[in-house]
């Protein structure tokens, strides 16, 4: 029994890596332009549906289609962005409603031109097995979990370190005085918006290699990264990686001790949970609304 | 603009109930579509009604529209309620779901937004993993329909027509009444000035519970209709993303700050999709109604059809 | 009617109340003072129920209103205007004064609306719209009458003066005194300008630091040195 809760603990933590990079995005983002990109989830999946496109038609390892991915989100990453700087009115509600709209748009036309049939990689080494003492997990669980780290690391000291990391944070915390200060909110926005499609890139190819993907996943993700900034509340990195590994675990062990079709729920009541008992989050500053 | 005077009105109501079903009665394949364009007329005067009264846009509408359709055609199936009270159960059973969502009204807008669709999965998930209530993925087949009563035949597309007609004007008609009372002064308020309604002692979160319920109730009712109408239902179908879709898609488009907009853009939109995308993509025509719901949101928030009925209004009179 | 006792209030690690104990007796009115970031806004917000006290009680009409939702210490009797004012947006001057007498007194009476009205000089602009059409000193005389229809026992006046010049502010201050002669409210009032709270309140508290420093009448408390340091930072020589 521990046997199996340890390994549940250990692919948990592995998938939760993944839900970090697409969750962090999500959260920079809102950071900077206070929305929520309903279609965030939709830009991950569609990143995915690159290394598959790559895979399938020319035989490419999936890994080498992480460029393409990256491109690919920022790309949409940038257009989300476009337009949600076109609102007038009502930003903060509207945002939701467009973004919405063009999730919506990824969604079907993922559908029309991959099918709603599943796809995995098919690569044999990356599905290959790897194992530490009785723990299993595949090759690229494995690498994406290092990749993730990294990632996340590296924003973490980006957003520290780097003049538009700083700008973001800046931006973040109050956007007047940023402004006042010379920094540049929209090309701000712009930078975040970029930080996000990079990581959803990696977290979609993570995505494809790791698990199944189909033109559905799209909002599930985007709810489930919802709940990861909510778990971790507001402005804090540590708090999305652990919000993160903390779904991972719970999905992971709900698919051992119950089973696999209710792992989705785990997130949400856990979600609902934190809604209503800690709305700050697990990490968040208190606001003072 | 001006009220529409009492003689309008009788003459609208007169079309609607004698005319429309004289006229396209025969055609029972635009019938069925009118009646699904009513549904979901319904749905988006529920959700506007949440927006504009409650203030909170909600995402997740399908889950209220699912719960009533389930908890209608259970209760019908499986403690021999009849039809038309089920409906009514239905419509209390998504409310008593709204409740477990109302602490969610605290937060901003965005936050409530997504709360709802992650609750929406949730009750998706329910739906299908409680196969002894549910059945699962296998579905509820065989509903009951909608009953004779007084001579006529309510399980009939006409029939059908008039049932889900009267239920989109009593919602329409208690949406109204709503606005115009004192709550609705309050609740208008709340909008910008949610601070300064409280310290008049409006208990600003009950009445948005109560906005949230009776929003939920709606949508329950119409879900519960369609349940007996179709006589089938299934998870994926009861909570589609579609219920939440179409009906946002049919309120921004008819103007969702009036009480007649959600349901003349319904017709609209429902009838536009059916008829034009679906034969256009057949597989994807929802591409269309999310570029829909962009284009509107940056060129015309209020909905097109206000402008367009403007732009009309002018024409008319250019021309006296 | 209206009884602090020791209630602190901190923020982090900001204690921005300390102690305050206070007691005030029905349809008196209190001036509350003190240099700027002294307490005084928190400590109505402790009252009106936007904060919670972290320890100490706040009695009013014999009831503990300590936990009570900011609503319910409308409807029993207990009014608030904020520093910046805040009208009911999207609604006319008149649903403001419906608004708050059909949620904070429980009843709508038009006759007192009116007189509620005319007291504050809203009559002529009752039925405009009440968050683009006002002047400051117009929207200032909004809060004090959408404060006034809830049928309070109690009014807390925060900076209600400020940014008037004199002229506006002695029209004020009569009005104000009228306001408690009629209605028999209680004022509680937050006020930078010495003259009118000597002018206007039998009774002054000064707070510094989140802790009162002086208690009772305009005259005394201003010469206390104690105050005097207070706001000048040094003591009179």
């Amino acid at each position: 029994m521990t046997e199996l809760i340890l390994q549940a603990l250990y692919s948990g933590i592995l998938a939760g890596s993944s839900y970090a990079l697409i969750a962090l995005g999500l959260a920079l983002v809102f950071g900077t332009m206070r929305i929520i990109n309903l279609a965030h989830g939709e830009m991950v999946l569609v990143a995915a549906y690159m290394a598959y496109t790559l895979e399938n038609a020319y035989q490419w390892n999936p890994l080498l289609a992480i460029p393409l991915a990256v491109i690919v989100a920022c790309m949409l990453s940038v257009v989300v962005n476009f337009l949600v700087s076109r609102i007038r009115h009502d930003r903060e509600l509207n945002s939701l409603i467009l973004t919405f709209g063009f999730g919506i748009m990824l969604t079907n036309i993922s559908l029309m031109l991959w099918k709603a049939d599943i796809r995995s990689t098919r690569s044999a080494w990356l599905q290959d097995a790897i194992s530490f003492g009785s723990l299993y997990s595949m090759k690229s669980e494995l690498l994406f979990f290092a990749v993730s780290l990294v990632l996340v690391g590296l924003v973490a000291w980006w957003l520290r370190a780097s003049w538009y990391g700083r700008a973001v944070r800046a931006v973040s915390s109050h956007r007047e005085a940023a402004r006042l200060m010379g920094i540049n909110p929209q090309r701000t926005e712009l930078v975040s918006f970029l930080v996000a499609g990079l990581l959803a890139g990696f977290a979609g190819v993570a995505l494809y290699c790791n698990s199944v993907i189909q033109p559905s996943l799209g909002g599930a993700l985007t709810v489930k990264a919802f709940i990861i900034t909510v778990l971790a509340g507001m402005g804090s990195i540590v708090g999305v990686l652990v919000g993160a590994l903390l779904i991972g675990i719970a999905e992971a062990l709900t698919t051992t001790l119950a089973s696999s079709a209710l792992q989705d729920l785990t997130g949400m009541v856990l979600f609902l949970l934190v809604l209503f008992v800690m709305p700050n989050g697990l990490f968040g500053t208190k606001r003072h609304d | 603009m001006t009220r529409p005077s009492r003689f309008a009105w009788v003459l609208l109501l007169a079309g609607l109930y004698v005319g429309v079903p004289q006229v396209f009665g025969g055609d029972l394949y635009l019938m069925s579509n009118i009646v699904a364009a009513l549904t979901i007329g319904g749905i988006a005067l529920s959700w506007s009604l949440l927006g504009n009264l409650g203030g909170m846009v909600s995402f997740g509408h399908a889950a209220f529209v699912g719960v009533g359709a389930y908890v209608s055609a259970l209760a019908v199936m499986k403690l021999g309620a009849p039809v038309f009270a089920g409906m009514i159960l239905g419509g209390i059973g998504a409310a008593l779901a709204s409740i477990l969502i109302a602490p969610a009204l605290r937060l901003r807008g965005p936050y409530f937004a997504l709360s709802i669709l992650a609750y929406a999965h949730i009750f998706k998930i329910i739906a299908t993993e409680w196969k002894s209530l549910t059945n699962g993925s296998g579905g509820l087949s065989s509903i009951p329909r909608f009953p004779e009563w007084a001579g006529f035949d309510f399980g009939s597309k006409t029939g059908s027509y008039f049932i889900v007609l009267t239920l989109v004007l009593l919602f329409a008609g208690i949406y109204h009444l709503v606005r115009r009372s004192d709550y609705g002064l309050a609740l208008r308020a709340m909008h910008d000035s949610e601070a300064a309604t409280r310290v008049v002692g409006v208990n600003s979160l009950l009445l948005k519970a109560l906005m949230l319920l009776l929003s939920a109730f709606m949508a329950g009712v119409m879900g519960a209709f369609n349940a007996h109408y179709i006589n089938f239902l299934e998870p994926d179908y009861a909570f589609s993303t579609l219920w939440t879709t179409l009906p946002i898609v049919a309120a921004i488009f008819g103007g969702y700050r009036t009480i007649a907009g959600p349901l003349v853009g319904a017709m609209g939109v429902y009838l536009v999709d059916q008829l034009v995308f679906k034969s256009l993509i057949p597989s994807g025509h929802q591409v269309i109604l999310g570029a829909l719901l962009i284009g509107m949101i940056l060129w015309s928030p209020g909905g097109l059809l206000p402008p367009l009925i403007r732009l009309f209004n002018r024409r008319a009179h250019a021309q006296a | 009617m209206l009884k602090l006792d020791a209630v602190t209030v901190r923020f982090g690690g900001l204690t921005a109340v300390n102690a305050v104990s206070l007691d005030m007796p029905a349809a008196g009115i209190l001036g509350l003072v003190g240099p700027n970031g002294a307490g005084k806004t928190t400590l109505f917000n402790a009252i009106s129920g936007l904060v919670k006290p972290g320890t100490g009680a706040i009695r009013f009409a014999g009831n503990d209103i300590s936990r009570w939702p900011q609503y319910r210490r409308a409807r029993a009797g207990l009014g608030r205007t904020f520093q910046i004012p805040q009208p009911l947006a999207q609604l006319t001057v008149r649903e403001n004064l419906l608004v708050a007498q059909r949620f904070g007194a429980g009843a709508v009476d038009r006759q007192r609306l009116d007189e509620i009205l005319a007291l504050v000089n809203l009559l002529a602009k009752a039925d405009c719209d009440a968050a683009t059409a006002l002047s400051l000193s117009e929207l200032k005389a909004l809060e004090v009458a959408k404060a006034l229809a809830t049928d309070p026992q109690l009014l807390l006046l925060d900076e209600v003066l400020a940014g008037m010049e004199s002229e506006s502010k002695r029209a004020f201050r009569g009005m104000l005194q009228q306001v408690h002669e009629r209605f028999r409210v209680g004022l509680l009032i937050i006020e930078h300008d010495i003259e009118t709270i000597s002018a206007l309140c039998p009774r002054v508290v000064v707070l510094n630091f989140g802790e009162v420093i002086a208690d009772g009448a305009p005259g005394q408390v201003f010469r206390d040195p104690r105050v005097i340091e207070s706001y000048t930072g040094q003591a009179t020589a």
